[in-house]
């Protein structure tokens, strides 16, 4: 009897703990998707830096920004990136002509001016700069314009 | 003795479910798939219907190779239309190109053609870099180039494509993101918008499709 009793009980506690890992597991890839940062203006910025994102960018380097082959670059994960956040600002600004070197790898596709405002710019990189494995936390327009003003004066060859 | 009284409609069930599945699967094979329909227009000459087909064409591929209809003889093909430096639709096109790539990279039955309609900027040495940048075959993907009145016409006259010259257009061209399929009788049997993921969906379940129609004959 006690055999038979135990069966469904083990099952269901089998359930709960497949449920509590499940739940586990989904909190914890909401918290790495984007930056722990949650204040309103963070957020705000990378709601719309997403929009942005799919709109201008996501074309060439994707909606998941793995790039595509050696045509254009990855974002998800690139050294470039983390290296060169000042000349990345500025190359959304501007565009860029011939080659780049990302993870090792050569591009050289051009890319276009955007013809986008400076808060767009800071939009889109807080995005782009807090999303896969990216965690800069807020890149605001301040910053974001005080660099564009520099651009010119940046090694961008 | 329980037991004995339970096992009779065990075996009931056990038949009717074999028969079940049976009759599922006799009925599954004479339910015939629905052909894939032919595209344009159609003659009847006599008994015979003759179906529009793809015109002869002549173009070069990014290894300098000649590509005409012989290369795609006996061959199921997908054809579109691009250039190597749109920014809008055509990355989005490459990408779900892409898809189909890899699913046929090695069925000898299908091959992919991409013609520039750029044709002046697009040169063989710059497909070359392009084909080598997404890392495909060139004998299973061909870039093309050619003369572009040549390109135009094929794709508006035989393809159903757009594509032509607009200096107003961001890029400097029209032209559509639709995916071809063609069949081994250079007739058109798929339409898909090469910028969707669920169009490019039906067109891999089309191939398949297409590739069992041959094998019936």
């Amino acid at each position: 009897m006690t055999t038979v009793e135990s069966k469904p009980g083990r099952a269901r506690l089998l359930i709960m703990a497949c449920l509590f890992v499940v739940t586990i597991c989904s909190f914890v890839s909401c918290n790495s998707r984007s930056s722990n940062n949650t204040s309103p203006k963070f957020q705000q910025y990378y709601v719309q830096g997403e929009q942005l994102y799919l709109q201008y960018c996501s074309n060439c380097h994707q909606k998941d920004g793995s790039g595509l082959g050696l045509l254009y670059p990855p974002l998800d994960t690139s050294d470039f990136m983390q290296r060169h956040l000042e000349d990345v600002v500025c190359l959304i600004r501007n565009g860029k002509q011939g080659s780049l070197v990302v993870n090792g790898r050569e591009y050289n596709q051009a890319m276009p001016a955007l013809g986008i405002s400076d808060l767009e710019i800071a939009e889109i990189a807080t995005y782009i700069y807090n999303t896969w494995s990216h965690q800069e936390g807020l890149l605001d327009v301040k910053f974001v314009s005080e660099v564009l003003t520099s651009c010119d004066s940046l090694a961008m060859k | 003795m329980k037991s004995k009284i339970i096992l009779p409609p065990a075996k009931y069930t056990i038949s009717f479910l074999c028969f079940l599945i049976f009759a599922c699967s006799i009925s599954g094979c004479s339910r015939k798939e629905k052909p894939l329909p032919i595209f344009g227009e159609r003659e009847v000459s006599g008994n015979d219907t003759i179906y529009h087909t793809i015109a002869n064409f002549k173009f070069v591929d990014q290894d300098s190779s000649e590509v005409t209809n012989d290369t795609f003889k006996d061959k199921i093909y997908v054809a579109d239309f691009f250039f190597t430096s749109c920014r809008t639709i055509c990355p989005v096109m490459k990408t779900q190109m892409l898809r189909v790539y890899d699913s046929i990279e090695n069925d000898p039955d299908v091959l992919l053609l991409s013609h520039t309609i750029d044709p002046e900027f697009d040169t063989v040495g710059l497909l070359n870099d392009y084909a080598n940048r997404l890392g495909v075959n060139s004998k299973k993907w061909h870039f093309v180039t050619g003369s572009k009145e040549e390109i135009y016409k094929i794709a508006q006259t035989s393809y159903f494509a757009t594509a032509m010259e607009d200096k107003s257009e961001p890029d400097g061209f029209i032209h559509s993101g639709a995916f071809l399929l063609i069949d081994k009788e250079k007739r058109i049997r798929g339409k898909y918008d090469g910028t969707k993921e669920e169009d490019v969906n039906r067109l891999l379940e089309d191939i398949e499709k297409l590739k069992k129609e041959d094998d019936h004959g």
